[in-house]
């Protein structure tokens, strides 16, 4: 089988995926405790006014229906109106969203380059100090909560010191980088350290594996092994986890944009459940989702273009 | 003048119970164009003084001792790694997980080229076409740019083989380099060892567990017990004269020398039968595969049927099928006028008992959380043929049986070697009461002193207890020994069946001559290089 | 075909040196030390944890108050020890609760294959398309905050992971033959499924619950941070963090302490994973 029909099949396995989502997000609302039309409307509604609502969302339609207008609206780019803002959630979502691509860019752009590094440095020194300091290090990276860092890092280096904003995006990519640094270095801090421990781990077991051994028999040096054959093939399974953790990113950069006040989709995600937005927080839901479901096909076809077992 | 002389050689671990010593004063010489045999059973050091040559061992390792390469002291890494590949390489036993899974066959074999004589990309990937060719890969030039995966266990040995020939080393250490393939896809490779030794003069030392092995194309042995040597000479002195009492108990255990252990039956009375059976499994990409097709047999009351072939060949699947491990896609397994695959409730339950099935790996075979006691007990009490504590006591007469020890009743499978794991898998089996007993591979994992004890356990069982036995395997030395009649299959079909005795004397396919051909067997190799 | 088989490994199994026992003693001490502060908490702290003092607000640490108090003067270390109460019942109930569905799951799914593998696998798709964190707030949001409402949404997404850890490993000791032996025995489906699977998967499930406890806490605290979790004037360390955020330049010891705590109890966790995960693979 080649490369295309593997991109095809896959893309075909991810249809009966998306059909899932967009059954949880739209039972999503269905979850609310109680008739969500009273909860946005309040106690002191008038029936008719009630019953108009309820007709404007469809809600006295059959489920099924509701369903499939939900879905067509969704393909159309229609994702409802926002209760709040009284904008097209769509809207929103177009205006939040670079932001954070923004914040999780530079923080994988932060963590990768350390994540090797510290990976690899830890591996050649399997079990002596370099390894145990690193080891410590990744593991309080794993223990320490975002936000408090956050908090502590925003009132220290952003207010005492003064060095970095610390609300907002800025303008202009330099002012991104500014802005958006504390965040960046706050959240990396959690990542790096999870990421080196999985690559750490392959690296230690492919050292060990037997084409290393075949490989020093034919009097290969030591550094040509491991760039050439080692580091190949633990990339494979530390990918897979990035992928993992690219869609994690998103997620906990929820905590960081509230912490820095980075106007970025988390912090219209919390701004929403707490201000009862449902149809944003549907939205959001949606979004998120397809974007998780795209990294993770990305790094699929990345995989499969790397290695030659996948394609089978 | 010797081209290695292995002086005082010890190989000593570091683990949490203070330092094991895996090798032992070891001291050997091997001389240039002669193939060396070092032959020894599981945890006899044969491995780790191989790997010492060329420093694989691990880092926890500490070794002593001497080894002079050309008169040069291989002393320290940098000494080491100036021969590794260049004078001395090396070849080993699983071939699929020595080769690295990102790089094609090409590149494999041309890397030592370009690191060790410096030669282009261009210059080094015709090069290793050569060598390619040279181990009889067929159509080498396509299958540079193949993939480790896509080549069958023997041709990635091939490729081990082109890859560590590379630089012209004058010395080839193999260790078990056969031990995982087929026997006629060894008997291809111990051809190639054989020719290359012959055609450019190429030194070896052979590392196996299996003196038929060695016996086929090694000069010299060296038998090795316990980390030590116990025993050196040229292959024919030591397999004729032996002087240490092991390697007695070891040449004695060979299949070949074993007593005849069948005993045809007058009149056969049938048991079970076989009605075109064939078990097809879908595969992902939508196609089929036919692990069994079309297998019409007889099993006769009270005897020991044979069933031999190699990898793929469907036996172990229509071992699975007769004890409804798997469910047949056609055709029928009839017991006793009824079909197995219909059997259900309380039928099917006196089936299970009757019908018994031991494995293959001594470890994986049992639960490692149970102790012996309670493994063999478990059969016995869940299928309420008694109380818990009558069926642990039961269990104990069942360890009597099958001669274990009563002390190891407590014992988990961890701490039980793995001749001692087969006698338990084999009480459990025997717990219920069997009729029949299928025996999947049950010695292949074990040594050959071991392998003989089973053998001998197995026979006695067989007459005392009235069994009938399927013995599974790709031996076909154990099963001339062993079994009453025989199967031959390959590629999921029957390829033929009759006594053993005929079947042997007279194959009637060129499938089953060749598999006769290729089984090693020492005394036939020692008379045909006589 | 595994019909050809190699007589033995290639070099003696030497084990190597008990690593890890250190690090689980050590996380295993600092877990205990956790559970006493919070089993005893009416007998450690000085003080009643929500009592206000307005009289001593955002005083600094003194022989008083060793943390200080916060701007309700209440004491900060009072808080700290009856906080462990809440992100300790948190780490516990949030992953015994995803632990349980997934655990059944993976062995259901694992065990039967065919359709009702292919179903809940599909379940676990979606499940995972949604990132972790995002289904756990947007469900929160929809049933409303608080710590009950944070463990059923943890209940209805974490556990994915165990589901598909679990399913991975019976993948592998489905094939075993112990267990085609004890199919061949007649054994019923699930005496062979909880007697001779689940016992020989519980290892690595139970190194991967200790790390998922740290994840757990850390994202409940979150929440709790966000105004998602539990509400004020809980004593719960995310809360608190949050309460200390505004005065953070003139009063650091109220987001200090509960972090400190915070790093400590996930250091308890981390290292007996740590430690659990490297006997197990030196014994393996």
């Amino acid at each position: 089988m080649n490369s295309i029909t593997f991109i095809g099949r896959r893309l075909l396995q991810i249809v009966p995926v998306l059909i899932g989502i967009s059954l949880v997000s739209f039972f999503l609302i269905m979850m609310i405790p109680g008739d969500p039309v009273r909860i946005v409307l309040g106690p002191r509604a008038t029936e008719a006014a009630v019953a108009a609502m309820r007709q404007e969302w469809g809600l006295d339609r059959p489920i099924w229906a509701q369903y499939l207008s939900y879905v067509g609206n969704t393909l159309t780019g229609d994702l409802g109106q926002s209760l709040k803002f009284r904008v097209p959630v769509l809207d929103l979502v177009l205006q939040y969203l670079p932001r954070t691509m923004f914040l999780v860019a530079y923080v994988l752009v932060l963590s990768l380059p350390a994540t090797i590094l510290m990976a690899v440095i830890a591996a050649r020194n399997e079990g002596r100090w370099p390894d145990q300091l690193i080891r410590v290090i990744s593991i309080l990276g794993m223990t320490i909560p975002v936000f408090w860092l956050g908090v502590l890092f925003a009132r220290y280096f952003g207010v005492k010191l003064g060095w970095f904003p610390v609300s907002g995006y800025g303008e202009g990519f330099v002012d991104h980088l500014h802005h958006l640094f504390l965040p960046a270095v706050s959240t990396s801090l959690w990542l790096a350290p999870l990421l080196t421990r999985n690559l750490r781990a392959a690296l230690i077991e492919q050292t060990e594996a037997d084409y290393v051994a075949a490989s020093r028999a034919k009097g290969l040096p030591e550094g040509y092994i491991f760039r050439r054959h080692i580091l190949r093939n633990s990339v494979l399974p530390t990918l897979n986890l990035l992928g993992v953790m690219i869609a994690f990113l998103i997620g906990g950069s929820v905590v960081v944009e509230i912490v820095y006040a980075v106007p970025g989709l988390g912090a219209l995600m919390v701004g929403s459940v707490l201000g009862r937005d449902y149809f944003v927080i549907q939205g959001l839901t949606l979004v998120y989702a397809i974007a998780t479901v795209a990294i993770t096909l990305a790094i699929d076809i990345f995989t499969a273009a790397i290695d030659p077992r996948t394609s089978e | 003048m010797s081209l290695v002389s292995v002086q005082g050689l010890s190989v000593t671990f570091a683990s949490d119970k203070g330092p094991v010593a895996a090798v032992r004063n070891v001291s050997f010489d091997l001389n240039p164009g002669e193939i060396l045999g070092i032959v020894g059973e599981s945890g006899s050091g044969k491995s780790v003084t191989c790997r010492a040559l060329l420093g694989l061992l691990p880092r926890r390792a500490t070794v002593g001792g001497r080894i002079l390469y050309d008169g040069r002291d291989l002393a320290g890494a940098a000494a080491i790694q100036a021969v590794r590949g260049r004078e001395i390489s090396m070849i080993f036993q699983n071939p699929a997980s020595h080769l690295d899974p990102l790089m094609t066959i090409g590149d494999h074999v041309a890397e030592p080229l370009r690191f060790h004589f410096g030669l282009s990309a261009a210059e080094a990937r015709a090069e290793a076409l050569k060598l390619l060719e040279s181990v009889r890969i067929r159509d080498a030039a396509a299958r540079m740019d193949a993939w480790p995966h896509q080549l069958s266990g023997g041709m990635k040995q091939r490729v081990l083989i082109a890859s560590a020939l590379a630089c012209k080393p004058r010395l080839l250490l193999a260790d078990e380099p056969t031990t995982a393939l087929d026997v006629t896809v060894q008997a291809g490779i111990l051809q190639l060892l054989r020719d290359l030794n012959r055609e450019s003069g190429l030194t070896m030392a052979l590392v196996s567990h299996d003196l038929g092995v060695i016996a086929e194309i090694c000069d010299r042995v060296i038998v090795m017990r316990g980390g030590e040597v116990i025993e050196a000479g040229l292959v024919r002195d030591v397999v004729t004269n032996p002087q240490h009492e092991y390697t007695r108990l070891l040449i004695g255990a060979q299949p070949g020398r074993l007593p005849q252990m069948a005993e045809p039956q007058e009149a056969p009375a049938g048991l079970f039968e076989l009605k075109d059976v064939a078990v097809h499994f879908p595969t992902r990409s939508g196609g089929m595969v036919r692990a069994v097709d079309g297998v019409n047999l007889s099993i006769h009351k009270g005897e020991c049927f044979g069933i031999v072939g190699e990898s793929g060949s469907g036996k172990s699947t229509v071992a699975r099928t007769i004890v409804r491990l798997i469910t047949p896609t056609g055709g029928r397994v009839m017991f006793e006028g009824k079909s197995v695959g219909d059997l259900a409730g309380a039928d099917l339950t006196a089936y299970r008992r009757a019908v018994q099935m031991v494995f293959q790996s001594p470890f994986d075979s049992l639960n490692p959380r149970m102790t012996a006691q309670q493994t063999i007990a478990e059969p016995i009490w869940r299928h309420g043929l008694a109380s818990k504590s009558a069926a642990m006591a039961r269990a104990l007469q069942l360890m009597d049986m099958v001669e274990l020890p009563r002390s190891f009743a407590t014992r988990r499978p961890r701490a039980l070697s793995g001749g001692q794991c087969q006698r338990v898998g084999i009480a459990r089996a025997l717990a219920l009461s069997p009729r029949l007993l299928i025996a999947d591979e049950v010695t292949s994992a074990l040594d050959v002193t071991v392998q003989a004890q089973i053998l001998r356990l197995l026979t006695r069982l067989r007459k005392e207890r009235d069994l009938t036995v399927i013995y599974i395997s790709h031996d076909l030395t154990v099963v001339r020994k062993f079994c009453d009649r025989v199967a031959v299959f390959q590629g999921g079909r029957l390829v033929e069946t009759g006594a053993t005795a005929d079947l042997f004397a007279s194959p009637s396919t060129g499938y089953t001559r060749d598999l006769i051909a290729a089984a090693p067997d020492m005394d036939q190799a020692m008379a045909e290089r006589a | 075909m595994t019909d050809v088989v190699s007589p033995a490994p290639v070099h003696p199994a030497a084990p190597r040196f008990r690593h890890g026992t250190i690090e689980a003693a050590l996380g295993a001490a600092l877990l205990l030390a956790w559970l006493i502060a919070a089993f005893g908490a009416g007998v450690f702290a000085p003080y009643d944890p929500n009592a206000l003092d307005l009289v001593a607000m955002l005083t600094p640490p003194d022989a008083a108050h060793w943390f200080g108090t916060d701007h309700l003067g209440r004491d900060v270390l009072s808080r700290v020890i009856y906080g462990a109460r809440i992100d300790i019942w948190m780490g516990f109930a949030g992953v015994i609760a995803p632990l349980a569905v997934g655990v059944t799951v993976g062995l259901i799914a694992g065990y039967f294959g065919g359709l009702t593998d292919t179903i809940l696998m599909r379940i676990v798709d979606i499940t995972v398309a949604f990132p972790f964190f995002i289904l756990v707030i947007a469900i929160v949001g929809v049933l409303g905050p608080g710590l009950v409402n944070y463990i059923i949404a943890l209940a209805l997404v974490a556990w994915v992971a165990y589901a598909r850890l679990v399913r991975a490993e019976v993948l592998v000791v489905k094939r075993l033959e112990y267990v085609q032996a004890a199919r061949a025995l007649g054994f019923s489906d699930p005496v062979i499924i909880l007697r001779h699977v689940l016992p020989n998967v519980l290892g690595s499930i139970t190194i991967y619950a200790w790390t998922d406890a740290v994840m757990v806490i850390l994202a409940g605290a979150s929440l709790g941070f966000l105004g998602l979790g539990a509400q004020p004037p809980t004593a719960e360390w995310g809360v608190m963090i949050a309460d200390g955020q505004p005065y953070v330049l003139q009063a650091w010891w109220i987001c200090l302490f509960p972090g400190i705590a915070m790093v400590t109890l996930s250091l308890g966790f981390i290292l007996v994973s740590d430690g659990l995960s490297r006997r197990l693979r030196v014994s393996a």
